[in-house]
């Protein structure tokens, strides 16, 4: 294994026992993936397909009942951190105590956490609400403080779990532009996970896609477009061809339900 | 936005006089058209004659202070015994299964039915009142205090654990500020439980403090300062009332339903 991953997965299964029949059911089966250090990758597919719980798995959040993961090290600090769906910022603390929390579960003391946290505030288009509470922040700013908590660990890969789902349309586009810029800027390893065909497509290098009962990976693609990109290049027909391959795939995969199988 | 909600503050407390002095009104008309037996019910005017006797040769001042030292004491040992206890049973699932059936049973007896045997065990001074109020206090705030461990969000510890932080961390800075608003009406409810205590100790055995002095009075047939002795326990709940949303404004900036 060359030693520019920033993670490899092996083997990665994840088995749960049903609770009402008892039965054992296969959320995940021997997932294998190998991301280059620097590079944005999407882990698309339907609800179900296992993509959130293979993030939490990397995260340590979730035990896998077998394989293998591995992260690159890193000096000090954590090798990754994790940008939630929902933002989950903590109400009771500003946004930069919330930037910072990541330092401080880290071990850091909460006054260098916050000097550290600063820069992540302004990175991520916050400045001037440093001193805000989350319940002051629009939907959008909510995810851009959640963003910054992760940036600030300075881990080598992030890890982001549909962080646009809950946002409208416009916000939601105008966050994926945004998350390209900061990744330019912060240069780090993007594990994606998404259902939306094209904000994988626009975001990442890489394309993943899986699917459900068991989940599984079903196919890996690249995407072979220029970047710095910008939104309009979800209007090119390139950009529709990528969106197109996938859609099928997806499509080939996925189970029908009781309603589409009757005459 | 400064004066705006001075101008808030005003109207309620410009309102809520007005609701007592119209109440007074009543009473008092009510009283002099002759439409019950004044000696049953007192009447405002006769209430105030009471106050300003028994203020003025001092001799309402002893039981005060004695009903002011019971609640003190005996809801203060109450809320640095059951917030610890509240917060343990509801972090550490295992203290809570050791400790709930015996809790639910101790909770369900009323306590004022313990006062005998406390009255047997402790005597009739400033003991026994103490452990009725603490008492009376007690289950309230530990019950509220533990339910409001166990309704974290999920997600909120999940941050805690994703990040890599320890299960103090995690109780420190997850468990005890999402648990606070809890803890606070915890302490509301049990105030208004102690209060209640001190009245029922000192009504069923005591020589002194104020639920004595109404009870005593109530004997004699001298509704006025029966009645006094209720108003003085009334003004003392409101006035614990405005001292606890003053905590709770200074403890919960990052509540958007405080700042409305």
């Amino acid at each position: 294994m060359s030693g520019d991953l920033a993670l490899s997965a092996r083997g990665v299964q994840m088995e749960y026992r049903d609770r009402g029949t008892g039965k054992r059911l296969l959320a995940i089966e021997k997932v294998d993936l190998d991301i280059a250090d620097g590079a944005f990758v999407s882990l698309l597919g339907p609800s179900g397909c296992g993509k959130s719980t293979f993030l939490k798995i990397v995260n340590g959040l979730i035990l896998a009942t077998a394989g293998e993961i591995k992260l690159r090290r890193v000096a000090k600090g954590r090798e990754d951190a994790m940008v939630f769906q929902d933002a989950s910022l903590f109400p009771w603390y500003s946004v930069l105590d919330n930037v910072a929390y990541g330092l401080v579960c880290a071990g850091v003391p909460r006054k260098e956490a916050r000097v550290r946290a600063a820069p992540y505030i302004e990175l991520v288009g916050l400045q001037g609400f440093a001193d805000k509470y989350p319940y002051q922040l629009s939907g959008g700013m909510q995810q851009r403080a959640n963003l910054a908590r992760a940036l600030a660990v300075d881990s080598a890969i992030l890890l982001m779990d549909e962080p646009f789902a809950a946002l409208d349309a416009q916000t939601r586009e105008v966050m994926q532009a945004e998350l390209l810029r900061i990744w330019n800027a912060a240069r780090k390893t993007v594990l994606f996970v998404t259902h939306q065909i094209d904000e994988a497509v626009y975001l990442s290098d890489r394309v993943v896609v899986m699917a459900a009962r068991p989940g599984r990976v079903v196919a890996d693609i690249t995407i072979d477009l220029p970047r710095p990109r910008k939104l309009e290049v979800k209007r090119t027909p390139e950009f529709a061809a990528y969106e197109e391959q996938i859609w099928r795939l997806i499509q080939r995969d996925r189970v029908p339900s009781a309603v589409e199988q009757a005459p | 936005m400064i004066a705006r909600r001075l101008g808030k503050v005003n109207e309620r407390v410009f309102y809520g006089v007005l609701g007592f002095v119209g109440l007074a009104l009543v009473w008092e008309i009510t009283a002099n058209l002759g439409l019950y037996r004044r000696s049953l019910l007192s009447h405002p005017t006769a209430i105030w004659r009471a106050a300003v006797t028994d203020f003025g040769n001092g001799s309402i001042f002893p039981h005060i202070a004695l009903s002011l030292q019971e609640f003190a004491i005996g809801f203060f040992v109450s809320l640095i015994v059951a917030i610890p206890l509240g917060l343990a049973i509801g972090w550490f699932r295992r203290v809570d299964y050791a400790t709930s059936a015996l809790l639910a049973a101790l909770n369900a007896t009323p306590n004022v039915a313990l006062i005998p045997l406390i009255v047997l065990i402790a005597g009739i001074g400033l003991e026994s009142k103490v452990i009725v109020v603490f008492l009376s206090a007690f289950f309230a705030v530990m019950v509220t205090t533990s339910a409001g461990v166990q309704s974290i969000a999920r997600r909120h510890l999940e941050i805690t654990r994703s990040f890599g932080g320890s299960q103090w961390l995690a109780f420190r800075t997850v468990a005890l500020p999402s648990t606070l608003p809890f803890i606070l009406s915890g302490i509301r409810i049990g105030a208004g439980r102690a209060l209640v205590g001190v009245v029922a100790a000192e009504f069923l055995s005591s020589n002194q403090g104020l639920g004595f002095y109404l009870g005593f009075f109530g004997q004699l047939l001298d509704t006025s300062r029966l009645m006094l002795g209720i108003v003085l326990f009334g003004i003392f709940g409101v006035v614990i009332g405005e001292l606890l949303r003053v905590v709770e404004r200074r403890f919960e900036v990052w509540r958007p339903d405080i700042h409305a």
